[in-house]
């Protein structure tokens, strides 16, 4: 007897019982049933990189108020939507972002342009001006609840978050207590005759200072020994400053020759990491509240996203009607970064281009973190790699970047011949970080 | 400031801090309590297989200690052991998952033979739903060709005379019935049931569920065979003209028209796995295309005259192929290597219109020739087998009257145990016992069962995964895998490529080897498998030995004396010494191959005589 047995289905283990019932899912796992399933995946995430791209609307809206160009910007730190700007015109205007309103004006705050700005816990703000004055503001009313005239014009300010310090910077790094008119110590390298562009105190151990200034230093004080600790000249100069929240040693440099410098105060021989992506001299850093990526705005009119420690390839943004971006901010949520810019405006971006605000629902966050597991896993495909890449630039950007390139390339070429053609081992040639500092000083 | 540096040198990285935290506190303190609700249940429940947390066991994925950079070897180990654990879900889960089992006909008695169960002793077997299965159409519309869907449940049947005709195979409705009046070579679905393409006289035609003409597709004149690549959306067809002409027909653009210049050609089949078209020619030539491709991939002289049909077995990746020519043989090939075929036998009434061949799911093979349908099995019409003679057969069945022939059709139905037949006086459906893929799987439309909505979501994400034609070739693995070694030299190493490595400065060489040249490089991982061959003493040494080193090795070792005053001699000098020299040494390696030879295969005579020996020049003379 031959034993025989027919393929037979249950219908009822493939149909749904009762209408409205959710129709039964049966998965094969024989490869065999999937065929081209390398290649169908390699499609969904070419896909995927392209959405990505069409729904990257980074723009989220632009605050208006001021008369001349925004030169800075300054966040509260324990609130999310409160943002204060300084311009040339000697007006303040506190922001708040959600509802795109203004809180506070202060037209005339200062004669001439405000060149600092900084808040001093509730609902108090502290701003500087090239009128030589410092002047604290309570935050609802138009005159100032003190004023600390300095002799020369001030450049940049920043408060201790838990104190009533705060730090100036003009010739020299001054220390001012909010109860006294007189500034209670005066901070400077020895042999230094420059101007101080910046000034920040550490995040961590409050008593410290870094400063950058005209003479391309960088240099970091400590209030309690009152005196300069550290100082470090570079190839340019720097314009501005941040400390990283989440690494108390690590800090930022936004410096003129179109790069940004991390650097570990621990090792000042050398950053650690050098960002390359403008091509003018970057204006303003600002590190996320995460310390995953930080933002940076250069007079090349484009704000720059980028990831620490990933040294290339930033998030661009730009806009026609955005002229150089002379400060930058990145919000406490992480989520968007404010940029001033020479024409006025504060405008408001997403930190990432491509994310949906208001509410997702959970399929759609399901869709959108396959999406982004897939691009990332196929990111070394020559297409998805390209479509994640590229980024489409303004022409002069464009331009600028290509001459750059040309440039960068004739001077290598032109380091190489000449190392050539020296005796063997005479010129060694120098690594990109070790280029950077010049001399060290303490 | 030194308090800063301090505090920052003390300070442990976030993830020591975490581990060291979660080992010296084993025992939940008050804010661990266990929750009520989890320990009343958790006496009777279980966490699934596939939820449990793997932290704690051991996945043997491999360390990658010998690379120094921690972030790369982190996202490394972290790869590697996210492919152990899904390894092992999805070990888990083939046992886990209820997998339908296939059928089959088995011999209880060493004496019984499965080719001896009539059809009527299946379907007596088989019983209930699968007994409707075995179905027999009487259609006066002239030799029929039939075709499935994807799932399996819709057929559509084409007579020679202009009878089209689509409908549902589980419940016998009909979608649609035309009588088109014209020559009609073949049909084939679309995406799914609700478009079909008939190769009609002129042109062919494109024809909606209801039978409605949407297309008239006038690109493909006279079309004989068809062919659709459902993961493509191309559809294909060759004619009269001998032409293959692939259409998008998600954007309706001709993708790649490509003249085979082999004449008119009646036989096409695909490849599933890899989307390549195998076409059959007058000349006994198969050819294999892609759209990217002017000219066949592949091209192999199949038959001693026309091929009749050719058909590619889907259960091994589309590994073999079987034809069958009007010379009355079929042939079972490798398509990894073309070096002949595998297997091949007579048939001992081919019929004047030759043998129709057809392979299943699970890689049975039908063959029909003359008046009757004969069915072999896996294994041994893959073996490799010289005679040649028929594999044992595992099933066969006889057209009821001399009138059913030719057979013109032969497929298996997907997912079930059918193969219909079409012939001269209809179609008829058998029970092919252990045919068909027992598994559904929903995800990719295999599924006799899907519903409107399943259908319509596959469709659209059909259309978002399409791939592009030209990324049809005959490797499907060919995508994402590595992108071949650059063919731009930057050995700076010596050597004859070292005056063009100089010319490239250090700062644009790659990675490696800028690493390599500074002395950074990490050797360790193809170091392993030297250290693992070679002695602890031979590893010490320098690997690195220079030519003359090499020279002096060589010359060691016996008979190598002989060789060595040959190098020596001027080579243009004929020496007699010379001669009867090299005359020895070749003497010497014949023997040694004989020897070699003769301990691989046994002593048995290396050439059969032939008919021509009588005309070889002796060496003697």
């Amino acid at each position: 007897m031959v034993k025989v047995s027919v393929l037979q289905h249950d219908l009822s283990a493939h149909t749904a019982t009762r209408p409205g019932d959710p129709t039964p899912v049966s998965r094969n796992l024989n490869p065999l049933m999937h065929p081209f399933s390398r290649a169908r995946e390699r499609t969904r995430a070419l896909n995927a990189a392209k959405m990505d791209r069409m729904f990257s609307k980074p723009f989220v809206g632009a605050l208006e108020g001021h008369i001349d160009a925004v030169e800075v910007l300054a966040k509260q730190g324990d609130s999310l939507s409160t943002v204060a700007s300084g311009s040339w015109d000697g007006g303040v205007i506190v922001h708040n972002l959600s509802q795109r309103t203004h809180i506070a004006r202060l037209p005339q705050a200062h004669k001439g342009k405000v060149t600092g700005l900084c808040f001093a816990g509730d609902s108090r703000l502290l701003s500087c001006g090239v009128d030589r004055n410092v002047k604290l503001w309570k935050i609802a009313s138009d005159e100032p609840l003190n004023v600390f005239p300095g002799k020369y014009a001030f450049n940049s300010i920043d408060h201790q978050r838990s104190s009533s310090l705060f730090a100036t910077a003009s010739t020299l790094v001054q220390i001012w207590d909010e109860t006294k008119s007189a500034p209670i110590s005066n901070l400077t390298f020895p042999t230094s005759t420059e101007t101080i562009s910046s000034v920040r105190f550490n995040l961590s151990e409050s008593s410290i200072l870094a400063s950058v200034g005209s003479d391309r230093t960088f240099t970091l004080y400590d209030i309690r020994t009152g005196k300069a600790e550290r100082r470090v000249v570079m190839q340019m100069r720097a314009n501005a400053l941040s400390w990283s929240p989440t690494f108390p040693t690590n800090i930022l440099l936004a410096s003129e020759d179109h790069n940004l410098y991390a650097f570990d105060i621990r090792r000042l021989d050398a950053p650690s990491l050098i960002y390359k992506g403008h091509v003018a001299a970057v204006m303003s850093c600002d590190w996320s509240p995460t310390g995953t990526e930080f933002v940076s705005g250069g007079w090349d009119r484009t704000v720059r996203i980028w990831q620490t420690g990933q040294g290339h390839s930033p998030e661009v943004y730009h806009t026609k009607r955005m002229q150089r971006v002379t400060s930058t901010l990145f919000t406490n949520d992480a989520r968007f970064v404010l940029s001033g810019s020479d024409d006025g405006n504060v405008r408001i971006w997403k930190g990432k281009a491509s994310e949906r605000l208001g509410i997702v629902t959970a399929r759609e966050r399901a869709a959108i973190e396959y999406r982004s597991s897939l691009v990332d896993r196929w990111k070394m495909d020559r297409e998805v790699g390209k479509v994640v890449r590229t980024r489409h630039l303004p022409k002069p950007v464009y331009a600028a970047n290509k001459l750059k390139n040309t440039m960068l390339e004739s001077r290598r070429v032109k380091e190489e011949r000449r190392r050539k053609h020296t005796r063997a081992g005479e010129s060694k040639p120098k690594s990109e970080r070790k280029k950077v500092i010049l001399a060290e000083q303490s | 400031m030194d308090a800063l540096i301090a505090k920052a040198d003390a300070a442990q990285p976030l993830s020591n801090k975490r581990k060291r935290t979660h080992h010296s506190n084993p025992k939940p303190g008050p804010s661990r309590k266990p929750d009520k609700t989890s320990v009343s249940i958790i006496k009777n429940t279980s966490l699934p297989h596939s939820l449990r947390s793997r932290t704690n066991e051991t996945v043997d994925a491999p360390q990658y200690k010998h690379i120094a950079n921690p972030k790369l070897r982190r996202s490394l180990v972290k790869t590697s052991t996210h492919i152990a654990q899904s390894q092992a879900l999805l070990s888990d889960a083939v046992d886990l998952l209820p997998s339908e089992e296939s059928g089959f006909a088995q011999a209880e008695d060493p004496l019984e033979r499965t080719w001896r169960l009539s059809q009527a002793d299946i379907v007596k077997q088989a019983g209930g739903e699968a007994a409707r299965g075995r179905q027999e159409m009487k259609l006066d519309g002239g030799p029929y060709r039939v075709r499935y869907t994807k799932n399996g449940r819709h057929m559509a049947i084409v007579g020679r005379t202009g009878h089209v005709a689509s409908f549902d195979t589980l419940t016998g409705a009909v979608h649609s019935e035309l009588q088109l009046g014209e020559t009609c070579n073949d049909v084939v679905f679309l995406q799914d049931h609700s478009f079909y393409a008939v190769a009609q006289q002129k042109y062919a035609f494109i024809y909606d569920r209801d039978g409605v003409e949407i297309h008239k597709l006038k690109a493909h004149i006279s079309p004989m065979r068809l062919e659709f690549l459902p993961f493509h959306w191309l559809l294909a067809s060759v004619g009269s003209a001998g032409y293959l002409k692939y259409q998008d027909t998600s954007t309706g653009q001709l993708v790649a028209e490509h003249r085979t210049a082999l004449g008119a050609c009646s036989v096409l089949t695909q490849n599933p796995h890899n989307a390549v078209l195998y076409l059959g020619h007058q000349n006994g030539c198969v050819t294999l295309w892609t759209p990217n491709l002017p000219h066949p991939a592949v091209k192999v002289l199949a038959h001693l005259g026309p091929l009749s049909s050719v058909s590619v077995d889907p259960s091994e990746n589309g590994r073999y192929m079987a034809t069958a020519g009007k010379d009355g043989s079929v042939k079972v090939w490798d398509c990894r290597n073309w070096k002949g075929a595998v297997r091949e036998w007579t048939l001992r009434s081919s019929g004047k219109g030759g043998a129709e061949v057809e392979w299943s799911q699970k890689g049975l093979l039908a063959i029909g020739s003359g008046g009757s349908i004969n069915m072999y099995t896996s294994p041994s019409i893959k073996t490799p087998h010289h005679p040649s003679s028929q594999p044992p057969l595992y099933l066969t069945h006889p057209l009821p009257s001399a009138s059913h022939r030719p057979i013109t059709s032969l497929r298996f139905a997907p997912l079930q145990d059918i193969l219909t037949i079409g012939h001269a006086r209809g179609t008829s459906s058998i029970l092919v016992p252990g045919a068909g893929e027992g598994g559904m799987d929903t995800g990719e439309g295999l599924d006799l069962y899907e519903g409107v909505k399943g259908r319509r979501e596959r469709e659209v994400r059909g259309l978002l995964d399409k791939i592009q034609p030209d990324m049809i070739t005959l490797d499907p693995e060919l995508v994402g895998s590595l992108a071949p070694p650059s063919k731009l030299t930057t050995n700076t190493s010596g050597g004859s490529g070292s005056s063009r490595a100089a010319e490239i400065p250090f700062a644009r060489l790659p990675r490696a080897e800028r690493l390599r040249v500074s002395g950074k490089a990490d050797l360790t991982e193809e170091g392993v498998s030297d250290a693992d061959l070679s002695d602890a003493s031979d590893s010490t040494k320098p690997q690195v030995v220079n030519k003359e080193e090499k020279e002096k090795k060589k010359m060691r070792g016996k008979g190598k004396s002989l060789k060595r005053y040959l190098r020596k001699q001027r080579k243009n000098v004929i020496d007699p010494a010379a001669v009867a020299i090299r005359a020895k040494i070749e003497k010497q390696k014949a023997e040694r191959k004989a020897e070699i030879r003769k301990v691989k295969y046994g002593d048995e005579p290396q050439e059969k005589s032939s008919a021509l020996d009588r005309f070889r020049r002796t060496s003697k003379e």
